[in-house]
């Protein structure tokens, strides 16, 4: 009858043994980050990042900047985000296969035109129309790669606290 | 009877034994969960494209029907980017065998262009590109 026990006492020390190990060999070996001793790896955003740091501040500010018709200053970040969509299509020309450079062109070279008409008119009207016109290409192609969930509108407020919009005098 | 319960003892041991060492694999990282795949093992690539009129410009909620020859189709619509995706077939469908064509009301088939051969990378679509001409 203490057959059994002892097995199992000297079983669960053998798998308490083993648990420790394997935990105190995994934290000294590797961080869920990353291992702190590698050579630093190139810096590599994909389209989510880019989308974020190249796209999506700059469609705000042309929009910021537009509705202050503060015209250097749309001029200014609508080239921006003109390189914006032509350093992403670079970088990553195919994304989930789909053929990006084709897509950027479809969804925002129409709107971009007009919008560069609009700002060298300062013509107020009409850059309101080509930039929502912009907003909607950019929300047909979140839709066209299956992130129909990430809605980008006309801005409401402005997300830069440090930076005056309005037209210097 | 106490060799029955030394016996089963033993056994519960065991199982014990093997469910601990399978749970400790699975937390020093040896089981692994991939990403969900857009085309599965079975699937022949997908077919994507887009409809365009012949100034170049996108033509969105064009009707698209992509057939296999002698075996039917299926026809789907493009977007607000006039972009349309069909996923792929059963891999016993030759893409050679797959023909694109498009219509919208007012409009006319021009050409279909395919512009890519099928890629070893199931994740690539085909992509055929149709152009329509106002009718």
């Amino acid at each position: 009858m203490r057959g059994p026990l002892i097995a199992g006492v000297v079983g669960a020390v053998i798998m308490a043994s083993a648990t420790v190990a394997v935990l105190s060999d995994r934290t000294a070996a590797q961080s869920p980050f990353g291992d702190p001793n590698a050579e630093p790896a190139p810096f590599n955003p994909q389209m989510g990042a880019l989308m974020s740091m190249l796209i999506q501040p700059r469609h705000t500010k042309l929009g910021l900047a537009g509705n202050a018709e503060n015209w250097p200053l749309a001029g200014y970040m609508l080239k921006e985000l003109r390189q914006g969509f032509a350093v992403v299509a670079k970088a990553v020309p195919r994304w989930k296969g789909l053929p990006v450079p084709d897509l950027v062109d479809a969804a925002v070279s129409q709107p971009l035109t007009l919008l560069d008409y609009a700002i060298k008119l300062k013509y107020r009207r009409q850059f309101d129309e080509a930039y929502e016109g912009l907003t909607k290409g950019c929300n047909a192609c979140h839709a066209t790669t299956d992130h129909a969930f990430v809605v980008i509108k006309v801005p409401d407020a402005s997300s830069f606290p440090d930076q005056e919009f309005a037209p210097q005098r | 009877m106490s060799s029955a319960i030394r016996r089963v003892g033993w056994m519960a041991g065991a199982v014990l034994a093997i469910a601990c060492a399978v749970s400790i694999a699975a937390w020093a990282g040896g089981s692994g969960f991939g990403d969900d795949d857009d085309n599965s093992e079975e699937e022949g690539p997908s077919y994507f494209g887009f409809v365009r009129d012949t100034s170049g410009a996108t033509v969105p909620d064009a009707k698209v029907t992509v057939g296999v020859k002698n075996r039917g189709g299926v026809v789907t619509r493009t977007d607000l980017l006039g972009t349309y995706k069909v996923p792929g077939f059963g891999k016993e469908v030759d893409p050679k065998d797959v023909e694109v064509s498009c219509d919208k009301p007012g409009y006319k088939q021009l050409r279909v262009v395919r512009r890519s051969s099928p890629s070893s990378d199931p994740k690539i679509p085909i992509e055929t590109e149709c152009t329509l001409q106002r009718s």
